[in-house]
């Protein structure tokens, strides 16, 4: 047992009693400071009556921001948020541009130009017994 | 000194743990997001064992607030509960327009068959206004049978009644002293009043007075017992100004329904209030009235008919018809567009009955909901004067013995 | 070891009989502390407090029930700002009492008053960013004191209330008093106090010649001294935090200010202005006589015969005796008033 004097013991028991204090409370701080006062935002949205998107449709639904696409194979959505930095992205003839830094996708969403590296989030979208859409951003 | 720093420290370390300890025996916070308010509440975290109170009602929709008032961030119980309306009973008529009331609700108009408040705030069942007005006729307090005063003050300027408003019945400010009487025995039984002492008189006030059937529930499907915790309970002694309470001890529906004096037929012991007794009857019609036989208007011709004359029916062809909202508020039957029903003599459904093709009748009770069939009085050996509907004059056939 | 910044800020030795305990109370000190804990604490409830009438009450019912340890902070905050009015009394009699109010610390003394009215000022603002139905009564009775005050009370209750009646911009105002206009202002007051204590000669003793004791203890003792006071206060501070809550009422309703408050008594440390209230003109029992009184204990060290220089470092020094039992005097009748401000009216 390695020799220690008493004041070196009482120092080190101090220091050791102040370091846990100074951990607790700054795990308590941390909690503290990471609660959440907003209620999470929406991710699944009511799109209304399935027959209102016919056959072949592109619809904008801009304030998911969102294209819903109706094909043979079914509904589909893609998120309008560019992938480099979020701004949503504008609907041209040929595709979607983004305001804010240029990038450029192809109307399936697919990148033609940058900075953007990945292509415009796919989105799911279910049909419900009642004949109504359902999307869900999540 | 060097001791008392690391007794010190120490002691500060044991509070913050404390102070975690403490923290983790909170009861955890149970976050509800009414989708009508879009708020989160936070009352399910001590009261998750409620009930859900009515189909139409469904907490996920309304909460809790938006009908009980309160702190809805709060989970101290004081200051969660301090702003809450009419305490336990958010439909005391005191707060009811607060808690059931705006135009989506229940204070809307005639027209969307919404009005419900304003019904029944100016009902006779609120104002009490029949039993004041004869009573300060009898002791010469007033000169007329009209209603003047109610247990509230009211104004209703759209009547049709001629009364437009009622001042507050003051017994202290009244001079006869059967009329003071009056007042200190004998109005425990209007809407908004605390029920006399003993369990057969239990019951809440306001909108709850009625629809309230047991622990935080509404139906509209109110069984006799809900009426009976006012009626059928005895009678007033007007010489002394008593209520003499009935002395009977009832072990049956047949013994229980109405007193041992009274008369009735097996259908107003079978059937419950509310399967004959209308909406405008119980809840009034907007209009401020003198006497409850303003109101009251079921016979037994409304059902039966008259040896020469049929019941009124009605075929619902309007899928906006109130028959059908009644109907799904209580699915005790299957109402179609089509179907036939029988209807009162304002125009008022009677949902729960059918014209069969055959021309009988069938009937189902809102709230026990047995079936019965029945047979208009015309084309049977009825020998009544169709003019006649006074109750004593069917019961002298048709009258159950006990 | 070698002395931190901590060390530095103290001076290398002070005379031991300075740093007694039964000397000083820790008081001054202590009083400094509590403003530490209360700008972290205030800081802290800076990120969730909400300023507006229709979130207030609602934010702090947010901080006292749903963030974690938010009611903890919430009560550490109350009750250092509660403790911070009665220590720094505690501090004021012990100066007056101990005669070290004479000059060079003449100036100090007055700094030291300017902060007490601060730290009460303090106290009423914060009180009023609860907006709810408890602090109401005071809201309306504080604002329109001011406007008794002749010539200016009704242009200086413009510039504090930000309107004709209390509302949404006399919340905004509030915590803008309370933060900047106040807080800010104290902090710097307390650098400047606690400057001047270092460059007056220390606390308070008498000439090196005439000092019976001799010895001295270092920066280091000193600062373990402070530490000392500084984690039992913590510790007491964060044990009543746990079990005593801090007041909290039901928010003010937006529809009406008119709406009946919960409780019409003055918050603790104004219930013997409360008391003096019912005697009549308001201007004179609510604004005159207490500045009457900030007067007199300005004044202490200009009108009251001086206690000798040789007297200081002890408890009641004869020379100063008249000032003490000024002061008593004060204090016994403010706390006279207090308790019969705090008795139920019937």
């Amino acid at each position: 047992m390695p020799e220690i004097s008493r004041r070196d013991f009482l120092k080190l028991t101090r220091d050791g009693f102040l370091y846990l204090s100074g951990a607790l409370a700054l795990g308590g701080l941390l909690r503290f400071l990471s609660y959440q006062t907003e209620p999470t935002p929406q991710t699944e949205f009511d799109l209304g009556q399935a027959v209102d998107f016919p056959l072949n449709s592109r619809t904008l639904l801009a304030d998911i921001p969102a294209v819903l696409l109706h094909t043979e194979s079914g509904f589909s959505a893609l998120s309008l948020v560019c992938t480099h930095l979020g701004c949503t992205v504008e609907q041209k003839t040929d595709g979607f541009t983004c305001p804010c830094h240029g990038s450029r996708f192809t109307s399936d969403g697919k990148v033609t130009h940058g900075p953007a590296a990945k292509p415009l989030r796919a989105l799911r979208v279910e049909v419900t017994d009642q004949d109504t859409l359902k999307l869900f951003t999540a | 000194m060097r001791k008392l720093l690391v007794i010190a420290a120490g002691a500060l370390l044991l509070t913050i743990s404390l102070a975690w300890w403490f923290s983790g025996r909170q009861p955890k916070p149970v976050e509800l997001i009414p989708t009508l308010t879009n708020q989160p509440e936070y009352c399910i975290s001590c009261h998750a064992d409620v009930p859900e109170i009515s189909k139409s009602h469904p907490v996920k929709t309304f909460g809790c607030v938006s009908c009980h008032g309160g702190e809805r961030l709060a989970l101290n119980a004081d200051l969660a509960h301090s702003t809450m309306r009419g305490g336990k009973n958010p439909s005391d008529l005191s707060v009811v327009e607060a808690s059931c009331g705006g135009s989506n609700c229940h204070s809307g108009s005639e027209a969307g068959n919404n009005d419900h408040i304003q019904r029944v705030i100016t009902s006779i069942q609120s104002t009490y206004a029949g039993a004041i007005a004869n009573v300060r006729f009898t002791f010469g307090a007033q000169t007329d049978m009209t209603a003047h005063f109610g247990i509230t003050a009211i104004t209703n300027a759209q009547t049709q009644s001629d009364i437009t408003s009622l001042a507050a019945f003051d017994p202290a400010s009244e001079s006869n002293p059967s009329i003071q009487k009056f007042g200190a025995n004998c109005l425990n039984c209007h809407i908004n009043a605390t029920p006399r002492e003993g369990d057969v008189y239990a019951r809440q006030t306001g909108c709850a007075a009625c629809h309230a059937t047991g622990k935080h529930t509404l139906t509209t499907a109110m069984p006799y017992t809900q009426c009976n915790s006012c009626h059928n309970r005895g009678n007033y002694d007007l010489r002394t100004m008593t209520f003499v309470e009935r002395a009977d001890h009832p072990t049956s529906r047949l013994q229980d329904y109405y007193q041992p004096i009274a008369q009735f037929t097996k259908c107003e012991y079978t059937l419950d209030c509310v399967d004959c007794h209308t909406r405008t009857e119980a809840m009034g019609d907007g209009n401020i009235h003198s006497n409850k036989k303003d109101i009251q208007y079921i016979q037994c011709k409304t059902c039966h008919g008259t040896p020469t004359e049929l019941p009124l029916t009605k075929t619902l062809t309007d899928p906006n018809d109130i028959a059908f909202k009644l109907a799904f508020l209580n699915p005790v039957v299957d109402l179609r567009l089509g179907d036939t029903i029988l209807v009162t003599e304002k125009g008022e459904p009677l949902w729960n009955t059918s014209v069969q093709p055959d021309g009988t009748y069938t009937m189902i009770g809102k709230a026990t909901q047995q079936h019965f069939t029945f047979k208009p009085v015309m084309g049977s050996s009825c020998t009544q004067n169709g003019q006649d509907q006074s109750s004593a004059y069917c019961h002298e056939c048709h009258s159950v013995q006990r | 070891m070698r002395p931190s910044f901590f060390h530095h800020l103290h001076p290398p030795t002070i005379p031991a009989a300075q740093a007694r305990w039964r000397y000083t109370l820790g008081a001054g000190g202590t009083a400094i502390f509590l403003m530490v804990v209360l700008t972290i604490t205030g800081a802290l409830e800076m990120f969730y407090y909400i300023p507006t009438p229709a979130e207030a009450g609602l934010s702090i019912q947010t901080i006292t029930y749903l963030v974690p340890f938010g009611g903890l902070i919430r009560n550490l905050h109350f009750w250092a700002a509660q403790l911070l009015i009665i220590v720094s009394a505690v501090h004021l009699v012990r100066v007056v009492f101990t005669g070290a109010y004479i000059p060079p610390r003449r100036f100090n003394y007055l700094l030291g008053l300017v902060l007490f009215v601060f730290s009460i000022l303090l106290n009423f603002t914060g009180y009023i960013l609860r907006w709810d139905t408890g602090i109401q009564w005071a809201l309306l009775v504080g604002t329109n004191l001011i406007k008794t005050i002749p010539f200016v009370g009704n242009y200086l209750y413009q510039i504090l209330i930000g309107g004709t009646q209390p509302g949404s911009a006399t919340l905004i105002r509030f915590y803008a008093w309370h933060i900047f206009g106040l807080a800010i202002i104290t902090v710097i007051l307390i650098g400047w106090h606690a400057f001047r204590v270092r460059r007056d000669g220390g606390i308070a003793l008498p000439p090196p010649k005439l000092r019976a004791n001799p010895e001295r203890i270092t920066r280091f003792e000193l600062v373990r001294r402070e530490t000392l006071a500084m984690l039992l206060t913590g510790a007491a501070l964060i044990i009543f935090s746990i079990f005593a809550p801090a007041p909290i009422a039901a928010p003010i309703p937006l529809s009406t200010l008119q709406s009946v408050p919960e409780s019409a008594a003055a918050p603790w440390f104004f219930l013997w202005v409360q008391q003096m209230l019912k005697w009549g003109d308001p201007f004179l029992w609510g604004i005159l006589i207490p500045l009457i009184i900030l007067l007199i204990l300005a004044l202490i060290p200009y009108i009251f015969p001086k206690p000798l220089e040789s007297e200081l470092g002890r408890w009641f020094p004869v020379s100063g005796r008249v000032a003490q039992i000024t002061v008593v005097i004060i204090a016994a009748l403010i706390i006279l008033l207090t308790i019969l401000g705090s008795a139920p009216t019937s």
